[in-house]
């Protein structure tokens, strides 16, 4: 996400040049501009919620206008969202669901039972209420050659990215043979149910397959007969991932299936006397640390020099990015299990393997 | 003479001090669990403000021809800058407000309007000053190398003339600060290498082209035949800043009353002792709102050296329960008007430029 990030400290005229343009015009320009109008910015995607959508009792759709750094997507790619709760920046990425090419952007949100952000989500963006994104990413999107014969296979909030690769089809006027596979559990919960319909409707070649779960059970082979010789894009719960995926493993086409997965894969728990493996992800090292020593202490023991300076939690010089994995801090006992979350290195200790931008 | 730099004869009693510092820990983790939305609103809201107080100081001193406007305009460009120094980027650069996770308001990436050089700061006041706070020979911030405020910095003649030197301190204070890293008084002692000195001169030099090209050739340049008006109610504008800070910093640490502590005494120091050390090494002024604003919440120096990276503005309820403490545990917590501190400032640099009179160690009144 690209935010107005300060130069880093260097040498020579034209970083001093850089340093002087960011504070001097860069930063009160942004601050002049968003005084201005709310998405009004040099620096950040900032983007209007300018309608919500209901698709089903717990999914929703928010159509979003982005101010002129959003730099559009592929269909099947996904942006992350930032959003602020009670203060606190926080980040998760969400399949961008409409079609690209258009000023507007929709993503669709399942509200996750006790789920901070798909909640916050789901109570507080409001028409007018402004998201923040960075740039839509991910290599769930079709071969340069689209596929003669397609399957798009979901589940739950899952149908989002294929419901833009779909309506991307559509836009283009270029629906090969496709199956729109989704499992649901009523048809109530099916999103964009109406669209399918009415697609499957006016294009021949396009088969809308529901599994409902208060409906007769079918397996796979039943509902898609030629499954394994279509190019298939799969994305739902783990459950149902794990379950489908095994299929195409076995009929050695598992090259022909693309995966998207929502949720992080979970780590295991290291108490105080285990050793986790810490990977710093910039200098592309491994090593273990103690679950009874701080992050900071073990990274010594392992010969690293992370910056640092009072040892006890004061300074914020030890600071560091953690991509994934668990700690604690020593002081507060607060866990941090969230990715990208900011520890403190010399407060931290590992409870999972974890990742650091250091 | 009624205070002594060092209370020796009553070193905080172990017991005392664990269970004094796990209340505080206790208060800390409370905070913590508090901070919310409030608590950025008032930063950006203070962010705001300085905005509008740097955009309508330079656009009176930009545009006006007369004396009043001048006058105005460099006030209100002032009253941006102590802003923008005190209660934003002092605070900020503390990591006050990192767990939001705004990155405009990154401690580790904000830069500030003066001519101490971010990182430099970051190092000698975030670590070393408050890590080391007092503790003479260690703590460079024990009369900033310059003067002499307690009666354990040995006396020198030139000592005698420090009223001087403070009145000059205060009038370039951003630049005291500045040149306060390079530790310029080690290398001439021999203890600091010349290649030291270079190394740590760049970023100063960087940073202090840059302050000086931007306050007194970038702005006067875009006000034309206005240029001589704004590079003087800019240097006008630093100036009233600089007076501002010297005084609020002054009044956090050297006030009588508070402790100065020895080496060896802060050697093998509990957490708990630490903290009473921050305790009684600081000293508190009174005032409305606004002025603990202006002074970055400095004001509540003793709340800022207990919770350094907690926000400011949370430093005047804290106070109430660390106040109440205190006086449970029995430490002394040293609290007056901006005047009184300011005024016993001033005796202290007065009285200290002359040699000690009093014995080294004498009884102090017990807290
Ligand atoms: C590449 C990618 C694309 C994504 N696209 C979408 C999308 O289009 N629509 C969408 O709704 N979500 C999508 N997600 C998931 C989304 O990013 C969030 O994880 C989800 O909204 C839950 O976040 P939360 O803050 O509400 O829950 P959290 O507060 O993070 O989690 C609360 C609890 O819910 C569990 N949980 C987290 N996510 C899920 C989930 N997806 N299903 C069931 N339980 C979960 C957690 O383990 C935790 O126990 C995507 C994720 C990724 C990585
Ligand atoms: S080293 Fe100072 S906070 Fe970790």
């Amino acid at each position: 996400m690209s935010v107005v990030s300060p130069p880093l400290a260097g040498g020579g005229l034209v970083a001093f040049a850089r340093d002087l343009a960011y504070r001097v015009v860069a930063e009160p320009l942004e601050f002049w501009l968003h005084e201005v109008a709310p998405t009004f910015s040099l620096s950040e995607t900032l983007a209007e919620v300018v309608a919500v959508v209901d698709e089903t009792p717990d999914i929703r759709t928010f159509v979003l206008a982005p101010n002129a750094r959003f730099r559009g997507h592929r269909a099947g790619q996904w942006v992350p969202v930032d959003v602020e709760i009670d203060g606190v920046r926080v980040r998760r990425c969400y399949s961008i669901s409409s079609a690209p090419g258009g000023a507007r952007l929709s993503i669709t949100v399942k509200r996750v039972p006790g789920g901070r952000v798909s909640g916050f989500l789901h109570e507080n963006a409001r028409v007018g209420a402004i998201l923040r994104l960075g740039e839509a990413q991910g290599d769930y999107v079709l071969p340069a050659r689209a596929p003669a014969r397609l399957l798009l296979v979901s589940g739950g909030s899952g149908a989002t990215p294929n419901i833009s690769i779909l309506r991307d089809l559509v836009a283009r006027g270029a629906v090969p043979d496709v199956v729109y596979l989704h499992y649901a559990r009523t048809l109530a919960d099916v999103p964009f149910a109406k669209e399918l319909q009415g697609l499957a409707a006016v294009h021949p070649s396009l088969q809308v397959v529901l599994q409902l779960d208060d409906g007769p059970p079918r397996d796979l082979a039943e509902l898609v007969p030629d499954f394994a010789d279509r190019e298939t894009f799969l994305c739902g719960p783990t459950g149902l991932m794990d379950l489908l995926r095994r299929r195409w493993a076995e009929t050695g086409a598992i090259d022909h299936l693309h995966e998207e997965r929502f949720v992080a894969p979970t780590y295991a728990r290291v108490d105080s006397g285990k050793t986790a493996r810490i990977t710093l992800s910039r200098a592309r090292r491994t090593l273990t640390v103690t679950g009874a020593e701080s992050l900071l202490e073990g990274l010594e023991r392992a010969g690293e020099r992370p910056d640092h300076g009072c040892r006890i939690g004061i300074c914020h010089t030890c600071r560091c990015r953690k991509r994934s994995g668990v700690v604690q801090d020593l002081v507060t006992g607060a866990i941090s299990d969230a990715p990208d979350e900011e520890i403190r290195l010399c407060t931290s200790v590992a409870r999972s393997d974890l990742d650091l931008a250091l | 003479m009624q205070t002594i730099a060092f209370t020796p004869e009553t070193p905080p009693t172990e017991d005392r001090a664990e269970a004094f510092g796990r209340e505080l820990d206790a208060l800390r983790t409370r905070t913590l669990e508090d901070l919310g939305a409030r608590d950025v609103a008032h930063i950006r809201g203070v962010i705001r403000a300085m905005r509008w107080f740097e955009a309508v100081g330079r656009g009176l001193l930009h545009f006006g021809v007369d004396p009043v406007t001048f006058v105005l305009g460099s006030a209100s460009l002032g009253v941006a800058k102590i802003l923008e120094n005190m209660e934003i980027g002092h605070n900020v650069m503390h990591g006050q407000y990192d767990w939001t996770r705004d990155p405009k308001l990154d401690g580790k990436a904000y830069d500030w309007d003066t001519s101490c050089a971010a990182e430099h700061w970051r190092h000698s006041h975030n670590y070393e000053h408050h890590t080391f706070t007092n503790i003479v020979g260690k703590d460079r911030d024990v009369g900033y190398g310059l003067l002499r405020v307690t009666e354990e910095q040995p006396w020198h003649p030139a000592y005698l003339l420090q009223p001087i030197a403070a009145l000059g301190l205060a009038l370039g204070f951003e630049w005291g600060v500045a040149l306060h890293d390079l530790r310029i008084d080690e290398t001439l002692a021999g203890k600091q290498s010349f290649a030291e000195l270079r190394e740590r001169s760049r970023p100063f030099l960087r940073k202090a082209a840059q302050q000086l090209f931007k306050d007194y050739v970038f702005f006067p340049a875009l006000a034309l035949w206005n240029a001589p008006r704004v590079a003087l109610g800019n240097l006008l504008a630093n100036g009233i800043r600089n007076l501002w800070t010297f005084a609020i910093i002054f009044c956090g640490h050297f006030p009588e009353g508070t402790r100065m502590v020895r080496e060896e005494d802060a050697r093998e120091e509990t957490r708990g002792q630490w903290y009473v050390r921050q305790l009684e090494g600081s000293a508190n002024l009174e005032g409305g709102r606004w002025f603990h604003v202006m002074s970055g919440h400095l004001s509540h120096q003793i709340e800022h050296h207990l919770f350094p990276d907690l926000p400011a503005s949370r430093y005047p309820e804290l106070a109430r329960e660390v106040r109440a403490l205190a006086d449970e545990y029995g430490y002394r917590y040293n609290t007056g008007g901006f005047f009184r501190q300011m005024g016993s400032v001033i005796a202290k640099i007065f009285r200290f430029a002359l040699p000690n009179r009093a014995p080294r160690v004498a009884p102090s009144p017990a807290p």
